[in-house]
C-alpha cells in the first residue's frame, strides 16, 4: 500500500515543489523535474545572459552541457561519476561547491539525487514545452466512457482515472444556471430565467441557456472586465498629478468586439495595429488605443525622453505578457536570466512601438497626442469658424510679410545712417551689423531674407498680426481640448531610430537595432514591413507557439478559476507547468482551427461535463487536490469584485443595464481623492463629484478609475490598481471585505431594494417571502434551517423597529433612491435587515 | 450544529502549499478551524535571525525637505554665498527641467543657525529645537542618494524599491513576511497629514505607495483616516447598535456554517472568521481612534495640535497607540515639503509641524519601554540643491531637487543613537564618505526586523523578487546597528 505521502506526490506531480520528491527509480521527466531546478538554482550564472555567464558554461542548452571541457564535460549521459556537474553540486569543498555557498538558492538533497538519477538515466533534454509547436494530441481512453461530453472531459477524466479519482456528480440545475450566467454575463440569473430552466425538460435545455447567454449584450461586458485589467485601462494618467483622461470609447470597442464575437486574431490585430490597416476605419483607430492605456506623466521636473521611453517599455511589457505570456520585461537591462531572450531581442521588439509621435511630457489638459477627436455637430460648426478666423489672420500675416521687403530696405538704410554716426556699437547684434554694412545690391537672397526677418522682429504691426494669429491658435486649441477624444496609436512618417539602451537607461543608447521578433521564434515573413501590423499578424499566425496557448489558458482561467498554466502571465521556464499539457494544446489547436472563435471556445468550456460537476468538496478531494488542479470537482471561487456589486444591484432591482458609455461616479466615502490629490484643482479628477440618478446603479466596470485612488470597494475585493498589465487576480478573504458588504451604503441600499421587491413580489406569507429573497440572491431555495434563521431575524427586527421607528427610518434612508412610502416602515426595515444578511452570505459572493 | 467531517488545513491555499503541508491538517473542531482561519502569521521561516525591532514606523516627509537647513551643517557656505557653484563640484549631475535652463547656480547658505546638541554634540538646526533634545537617540544618515530627480518616481523608489509602478510597498512586504500580531487591527496602517506650508500645489500621493504590487492584496496598507470612519466602511450607516450588529454577525455565521456543511469549502470558514474580525474591529478601531484615555501630559508632550485629528502630531500619537496594540508597520505621510521658492518661511512652518511631534514620539516610546524594539524611520525622496532656484536673497530663496545627497534618520529598534553616518563635501553637494542608497536602507530596516533581505522573496515574472531589487547588491549598514 502506498502511503499518503506518495499519493500526494503523484497527485501533485505537476507542481514543481512536490514532484522533485518522486522516488528515484521512476523515469525522470526533464521538463517537469529537472529544468525547474536548473532554472532556479543555476541559470543566474549559467543561463542565457551572456554577460553574467560564468566559466563560459550554460546549462540552458544541451550542446553546452555535453561539450568536452577542461576537466570533463558538465554531463556525461549515463554516468554521474564522470559528470562535472554532479561533482560540483555534491562537493564538500566550498571552492568547488555549486551553487557557491553564499548564494541564497541552494540545492536540496532530493534535488541533487534527482539530478544524479537524471544523468544516469541518459540526461534526456527537451526544449521548453511552451516554445515547442502546438501539438495535436488525442486524449487517452477512459473507463467511465459515459461521462465525457467533449474532448475536454476525456483529457480531464483520463488524468483523474490515472490518479484513481472519480469526477463529482453533476451540479443541481439551480447551481448550474447561476454558475454559467455569472460566468458568461457577470450577472446572476433572474427568477424567471431560473424557473424557465427548471421547467425545461428538453435534452438540450442547458445548451439553450448557454446560447441565450452568449447572445446577451452583457456577455461582452463580462468578457471585457478581464481585458481591461490586462490592458491596464483607467480614467486617469497615473503618474504624479494623476489627472483625467478619456478612453471609454476604447472600452466600448472591447465590449462590442466581444459581443460581435470578433475573431481573436482580428481582435489582436486591430488593437495592436488598427491604425496601420489599409484605410483604417474610425473603429480600427479607436481599437489601437489599447497601447495608449499606459500611465502618462507631466511632472514639472521630468525629462520628456525618459518618460517617452517608459511608455514604450510599458507597451512591450503589456504586449509580451498578454499575447505570449513572456516576461520579456526582464531583458530590458540585460539578457533574460532564465528564458532564451536577449537584450537585443528586447530592443528589436521595443522598436515596433517606438515611432509614435508622442510627447514624453503630456496629458495636462486631458488626453495626450496622438489622439482622435469626436466633435458634436455644434462643435464642428464652431471649429469651422475658429479655423476660418485663424486662416484669415494667418493670411493677413503672410500678406504683410510678403510686402515687407521695401519697408525692410528703408528700415535698413535708416539704421545704417544711424550707425555711420556712431563710433562702434555694441548694441547691434553682430550678424545684423554686418548685414547693415552692405549695400542693398550687395546682399544675397539669403541675406535679404535675414534682413526682412530682423525688420519684422521689431516691427510693431507685424508683431500685432503675429500675436493675433497666436491668439486664434490658442483659442482653437482651448476649444479643441474641450472636444471629446480618445487616444490612439500612430507611427511617424519617418520611423524613429531605435538603440539598445545600456542598462535600460533612456540616455545611454548603444548599438542601433531594427524592429524584429525574438530570435527563438520563427521570423517575420519575408518582405514584411518591420511595423506593428507585421508584428500583430505574426502573433496570430497559426504557427506561433504561444499566442493561442496563452489566450485559451486565460479564458480557461476566467471560467475554472485557475489556468491550466497557473502562472497565466508567465509561460517561461520559471512559470508553472501545465496541469493538462495535452488538453491545453488541443484547445489551442482547436481555437486556431475555429478561426479564433471566442464564443465557440467559451461554449465548449461551459458545456463540458468537467464544468458541470458539483463543486462540493469532500475530505478526500480537498486533501488530495486542495487547489482543484485535477478538476475532480466543479469550479468554486469567490466572485470578482465587479460581479459582487453588480449581483447585489441586480438583486435589488436597482441595476441600470445600459451597455457602454463614459465612466460614472457612484457613492464613495467623502474626501478620498482630496486627501491624496494635487493641490491645484484645475486639473481633472482631483475632486470627487459624485453622480446622481442612474449613474449610481451602472455596472461596476463603468466606475471611474482613478489610479492613485482606485474605487475602494472594488480594490478591497482584489481588483488590481490598473497601473500595469495584470492578467490574474488574487482572491483573498479579509475583514475589510466584510466591512464593505456590511456598511458600504451601496449594499444597504441594495438590501432595501431587495426588501421592497420581496414585499411586492415575494408572496403574502413571510415564509414565501424568505424563499423569494433567498432565491434571488443564491439561486436556490433555502432549507428549513436557513428559513428559520432568516425568519427569526425578521421577527426580531420587526418588533424592535416597532418600538424604534426612527432607526427604521434611518435605515431606509440610506442611498439616493426613494423607499416605497406605501410599505409599512418597520416591516420594510425588517426585510431590509433580512436582505442584508443574505447579501453578506459567503454563498452570495461565491460562484458555487 | 452539523459539523462537516472534513479535515482541512484552515489557512489559505497558498500557505497550504507553502510549507505547513498536510501535517497540520490534523482533525480539529470547526470552531478552532474558524478561529485560526483569519490569522496572518507571515512566512513560517521568518524571522531569519533574532530581530532587534518587532515593529516599525515610517515618518515620510513628502516632497524633499532641505537637508541644508535641517541636518547637514555647512558653515563654510557663507563664504561662497551668491557665487556660482563651481563646475568641478557639479560634475555631470543632471538637473531637473526646472533649473536646467537657469543661467547661474548661485550658492545659497542656510539662513538658519545650527548648534550642537546632546552628549553626542550632533549639529542640529535651530528649526528643530525639540528634536535636538532627543538627538542622542537618532542616527542621522547624511549620505543618502537616489537616482530619481522627481517626486513621483522618487517616492515610488523609497516605498517600493523601484521608480516605476508595479512593485509591493515596504509595509506590504513586512505584512507578507512577518504577518499580523494583532487579532483586531491590520498589520500595516497608513495615515496622511497636510503640512502648514503655504504652497498652492501640494504634492499628490498615490495608492501604489502602500500598494501590494504582486503580493496578495490583503497585504496592502489600510488607510486610517481622520474622518468619522477611521477605516473605510467601519460603521453602520444606519447606526445600528452593538447588540443588533452582534446578532447580525452571528446569524451570518450560522447561515455560512450551514452552507459549509453542504459545500465543504474551507473559504466559507475563513469568511466566518473574517466577519468575526470585522465585528471586533468595529469596537477596537473606535477604541483606538478615541484618545480619551490619553493624559494631559501626553497631549502636552506631542503639542496642542495633537488634539486635532488628522494633524501630523495627532498621527504620531495615534501611531504610538497602534504600535502598542500590535500593528506591525505604521506609515505616515506628511505633505507640504517642496520648497522651490519661499523656502525660509515655508520650511519653518513645516518644521513647526513635525519638530515637537517627532521628539515626542521618540520620548514617549522610550518612556514606555518601546523604543528598544520599535524602529523609527524618518525619510524623504531626495534633498535640495545648495544653489538657489529663482531669485536669491539672504532671507528669500528656494531650492530645487537634489538626489545626490540628503539626510534621513533612524532611531530605536537596534539602531545606534547619537551618531551621524556619512559625509558630504563643503558645498553639501556630493557625498565624500559612506554613500547610502535606498536599497541599503531597506536592507538595514529589514535586518532590524530579523529579515535577511536576500531571503525574503516572492516569485513573480520568473524572478525571486525582493524589496531590495534583483539588480544591484544592497548592503546592511552594520556600523549604525547596536551590535
Amino acid at each position: 500500500m502506498r502511503n499518503a505521502f506518495q499519493i500526494l506526490c503523484c497527485i501533485l506531480f505537476f507542481s514543481a515543489a512536490v514532484d522533485q520528491r518522486i522516488v528515484a527509480e521512476d523515469k525522470i521527466d526533464f521538463s517537469r523535474q529537472i529544468r525547474p531546478i536548473l532554472s532556479a538554482a543555476c541559470y543566474q550564472c549559467h543561463g542565457p545572459d551572456e554577460k553574467q555567464r560564468q566559466a563560459a558554461l550554460r546549462l540552458d542548452q544541451q550542446e553546452s552541457l555535453l561539450v568536452n571541457r577542461d576537466v570533463r564535460p558538465a554531463v556525461v549521459p549515463g554516468n554521474h561519476t564522470q559528470s562535472e556537474l554532479f561533482h560540483r553540486i555534491s562537493s564538500n569543498d566550498p571552492e568547488m561547491r555549486m551553487p557557491p555557498p553564499d548564494v541564497v538558492r541552494q540545492l536540496t538533497e532530493e534535488e541533487i539525487e534527482l539530478l544524479k538519477s537524471w544523468i544516469n538515466q541518459g540526461a534526456d533534454w527537451e526544449t521548453l514545452w511552451s516554445l515547442q509547436p502546438v501539438r495535436i494530441v488525442e486524449p487517452l481512453g477512459v473507463l467511465q466512457d459515459d461521462w465525457p461530453r467533449s474532448k475536454i472531459d476525456q483529457f480531464v477524466l483520463a488524468r483523474l482515472e490515472a490518479q484513481g479519482l472519480t469526477p463529482n456528480t453533476q451540479a443541481s440545475r439551480e447551481t448550474l444556471i447561476r454558475r454559467v450566467t455569472l460566468d458568461l454575463t457577470g450577472l446572476p440569473p433572474t427568477l424567471a430565467e431560473i424557473d424557465a430552466f427548471l421547467s425545461d425538460t428538453s435534452a438540450d435545455a442547458y445548451e439553450k441557456v448557454v446560447e441565450r447567454l452568449l447572445a446577451s449584450p452583457h456577455y461582452g461586458e463580462r468578457m471585457a472586465v478581464d481585458w481591461l485589467d490586462a490592458a491596464r485601462f483607467a480614467d486617469t494618467h497615473g503618474y504624479h498629478v494623476d489627472s483625467q483622461r478619456e478612453m471609454w470609447r476604447w472600452r466600448n470597442w472591447v465590449i462590442d468586439a466581444f459581443n460581435r464575437n470578433m475573431p481573436f486574431d482580428q481582435f489582436t490585430v486591430e488593437q495592436l495595429a488598427g491604425d496601420l490597416l489599409p484605410e483604417p476605419t474610425e473603429s480600427n483607430r479607436i481599437a489601437s488605443g489599447f497601447n495608449r492605456n499606459h500611465g502618462i506623466n507631466f511632472e514639472g521636473g521630468a525629462f520628456a525622453e525618459e518618460f517617452r521611453v517608459e511608455y514604450v517599455v510599458d507597451r512591450v511589457h503589456t504586449t509580451a505578457t498578454i499575447f505570449m505570456g513572456l516576461t520579456l520585461k526582464c531583458a530590458r537591462c540585460h539578457d533574460h536570466k532564465f528564458d532564451p531572450l536577449s537584450q537585443k531581442d528586447y530592443y528589436r521588439f521595443f522598436a515596433f512601438f517606438n515611432s509614435v509621435p508622442e510627447r514624453g511630457i503630456d496629458g495636462a489638459t486631458g488626453n495626450a497626442v496622438p489622439l482622435m477627436r469626436f466633435p458634436s455637430r455644434e462643435q464642428r460648426r464652431e471649429l469651422v469658424a475658429l479655423n476660418a478666423a485663424l486662416t484669415s489672420r494667418q493670411q493677413a500675416l503672410e500678406t504683410y510679410r510678403k510686402k515687407s521687403s521695401e519697408k525692410a530696405t528703408a528700415w535698413a538704410n535708416k539704421r545704417r545712417a544711424k550707425l555711420a554716426g556712431a563710433v562702434e556699437s555694441d548694441s547691434e547684434p553682430n550678424p545684423l551689423y554686418q548685414l547693415l554694412q552692405l549695400d542693398a545690391a550687395e546682399r544675397t537672397d539669403a541675406q535679404r531674407q535675414d534682413l526682412i526677418r530682423a525688420f519684422l522682429s521689431q516691427d510693431k504691426t507685424f508683431q500685432e498680426l503675429k500675436s493675433a494669429v497666436n491668439k486664434a491658435e490658442r483659442e482653437r486649441e482651448k476649444f479643441e481640448n474641450k472636444i471629446s477624444s480618445t487616444m490612439v496609436m500612430r507611427d511617424s512618417e519617418e520611423m524613429r531610430s531605435t538603440y539598445l539602451l545600456n542598462r535600460g537607461m533612456y540616455d545611454q543608447p548603444g548599438e542601433q537595432v531594427t524592429a524584429g521578433v525574438p530570435a527563438i521564434f520563427p521570423p517575420l515573413p519575408k518582405n514584411a514591413l518591420g511595423n506593428r501590423l507585421s508584428l500583430a499578424r505574426w502573433l496570430v499566425s497559426d504557427r506561433h507557439p504561444l499566442t493561442a496557448r496563452v489566450t485559451v489558458n486565460r479564458f480557461w482561467q476566467s471560467i475554472f478559476g485557475n489556468g491550466i498554466v497557473k502562472t497565466s502571465e508567465n509561460f517561461g521556464s520559471q512559470g508553472s507547468l501545465p496541469s493538462h499539457a495535452a488538453l491545453l494544446d488541443w484547445l489551442a489547436a482547436r481555437f486556431i482551427r475555429s478561426g479564433w472563435d471566442v464564443k465557440d471556445l467559451m461554449r465548449l468550456l461551459v458545456t463540458s461535463a468537467t464544468y458541470r460537476q458539483s463543486s462540493r468538496i469532500t475530505e478526500e478531494s480537498f486533501q488530495r487536490d486542495p487547489e482543484n488542479r485535477l478538476l475532480a470537482r466543479g469550479p468554486r471561487v469567490r466572485l470578482q469584485a465587479e460581479m459582487i456589486r453588480d449581483a447585489s444591484l441586480a438583486a435589488s432591482g436597482l441595476l441600470v443595464r445600459t451597455v457602454g458609455g463614459a465612466s460614472v461616479r457612484p457613492y464613495q466615502p467623502a474626501g478620498l481623492w482630496e486627501e491624496v490629490a494635487f493641490g491645484i484643482k484645475t486639473y481633472g479628477a482631483q475632486k470627487y463629484e459624485q453622480d446622481h440618478g442612474d449613474a449610481l446603479y451602472r455596472r461596476s466596470m463603468y466606475t471611474f478609475w482613478k489610479r492613485s485612488c482606485p474605487p475602494p470597494s472594488l480594490v478591497t475585493f482584489d481588483a488590481p490598481d490598473r497601473e500595469t498589465c495584470s492578467v490574474r487576480r488574487e482572491r483573498t478573504n479579509t475583514p475589510l471585505q466584510a466591512l464593505v458588504l456590511l456598511n458600504d451604503p451601496t449594499y444597504v441600499e441594495t438590501a432595501r431594494g431587495l426588501a421592497e421587491r420581496t414585499m411586492h413580489e415575494g408572496g403574502k406569507s413571510n415564509n414565501e417571502r424568505v424563499t423569494y429573497a433567498f432565491r434571488i440572491v443564491t439561486g436556490r431555495r433555502p432549507t428549513a434551517a436557513e428559513s428559520a434563521i432568516l425568519l427569526d431575524e425578521f421577527n426580531q427586527r420587526c418588533t424592535a423597529f416597532k418600538t424604534d421607528a426612527e432607526i427604521a427610518a434611518k435605515l431606509l434612508s440610506v442611498g439616493e433612491s426613494q423607499a416605497d412610502s406605501n410599505l409599512p416602515i418597520e416591516e420594510l426595515a425588517a426585510w431590509t435587515m433580512v436582505a442584508r444578511l443574505l447579501l453578506n452570505l459567503d454563498e452570495a459572493i461565491t460562484k458555487g | 450544529m452539523n459539523q462537516s467531517p472534513i479535515r482541512i488545513h484552515p489557512l489559505s491555499r497558498r500557505s497550504f502549499l507553502q510549507g505547513t503541508g498536510l501535517g497540520a491538517a490534523a482533525l480539529v473542531g470547526l470552531d478552532e478551524r474558524i478561529a485560526t482561519a483569519a490569522n496572518n502569521s507571515g512566512i513560517s521561516t521568518l524571522p531569519h535571525f533574532a530581530p532587534t525591532a518587532k515593529r516599525a514606523i515610517c515618518l515620510y516627509q513628502l516632497g524633499g525637505p532641505s537637508q541644508l537647513e535641517m541636518w547637514d551643517h555647512k558653515p563654510h557656505l557663507k563664504e561662497f554665498a551668491g557665487t556660482d557653484l563651481p563646475e568641478s563640484v557639479r560634475g555631470n549631475q543632471r538637473l531637473t527641467r526646472m533649473t536646467a535652463d537657469q543661467k547661474s547656480l548661485p550658492i545659497a547658505p542656510s539662513m538658519f543657525q545650527f548648534g550642537q546638541a546632546g552628549n553626542s554634540g550632533t549639529w542640529v538646526s535651530s528649526l528643530l529645537p525639540n528634536t535636538a533634545k532627543v538627538v542622542d537617540e537618532l542616527c542621522i544618515i547624511r549620505s543618502m542618494h537616489t537616482e530619481a530627480i522627481n517626486h513621483d518616481p522618487g517616492t515610488t523608489l523609497v516605498q517600493t524599491g523601484s521608480q516605476q509602478p508595479g512593485l509591493p510597498s515596504m509595509g506590504s512586504w513586512l505584512s507578507y513576511g512577518l504577518g499580523c500580531e494583532s487579532q483586531v487591527l491590520p498589520a500595516f496602517v497608513v495615515m496622511i497629514s497636510n503640512g502648514s506650508s503655504h504652497r498652492k500645489d501640494v504634492l499628490p500621493l498615490t495608492h501604489r505607495l502602500w500598494g501590494n504590487g504582486f503580493l496578495e492584496p490583503r497585504f496592502q496598507g489600510v488607510k486610517f483616516r481622520s474622518s468619522s470612519d477611521p477605516v473605510l466602511y467601519l460603521s453602520d450607516p444606519a447606526n445600528l447598535d452593538g447588540a443588533t450588529r452582534r446578532t447580525m454577525t452571528d446569524r451570518i455565521a450560522q447561515l455560512n456554517r450551514l452552507q459549509h456543511a453542504q459545500t465543504g469549502d474551507p473559504e466559507t470558514l475563513a469568511r466566518i472568521a473574517q466577519y468575526e474580525l470585522a465585528f471586533r474591529m468595529q469596537s477596537s478601531v473606535p477604541e483606538l481612534a478615541s484618545m480619551h484615555d490619553e493624559t494631559e501630559s501626553t497631549f502636552a508632550l506631542y503639542g496642542e495640535k495633537s488634539r486635532q485629528r488628522g494633524t501630523y502630531a495627532s498621527n504620531c500619537l495615534m501611531a504610538r497607540r497602534m504600535l502598542e496594540r500590535g500593528v506591525r508597520f505604521v506609515q505616515l505621510y506628511h505633505r507640504g515639503w517642496d520648497q522651490h521658492d519661499n523656502l525660509p518661511a515655508d520650511l519653518a512652518r513645516q518644521c513647526g509641524d513635525i519638530d515637537q511631534a517627532d521628539s515626542a514620539l521618540i520620548f514617549d516610546l522610550k518612556q514606555r519601554g518601546m523604543l528598544d524594539d520599535t524602529l523609527v524611520i524618518w525619510v524623504t525622496e531626495f534633498g535640495r540643491t545648495v544653489y538657489g532656484q529663482g531669485k536669491l536673497n539672504r532671507d528669500q530663496y528656494g531650492r530645487d531637487h537634489h538626489p545626490r545627497c540628503f539626510c534621513v534618520w533612524l532611531a530605536g529598534g537596534g539602531i545606534r543613537g547619537g551618531m551621524t553616518y556619512g559625509q558630504t563635501d563643503d558645498y553639501g553637494y556630493n557625498i565624500v564618505e559612506n554613500p547610502v542608497h535606498f536599497r541599503d536602507l531597506h536592507a538595514t530596516i529589514l535586518h532590524c526586523l530579523g529579515i535577511d533581505h536576500r531571503r525574503m522573496t516572492f516569485p513573480f515574472q520568473g524572478l525571486d523578487q525582493r524589496l531590495t531589487g534583483v539588480e544591484a547588491e544592497a548592503h546592511v549598514l552594520h556600523e549604525i546597528l547596536v551590535s
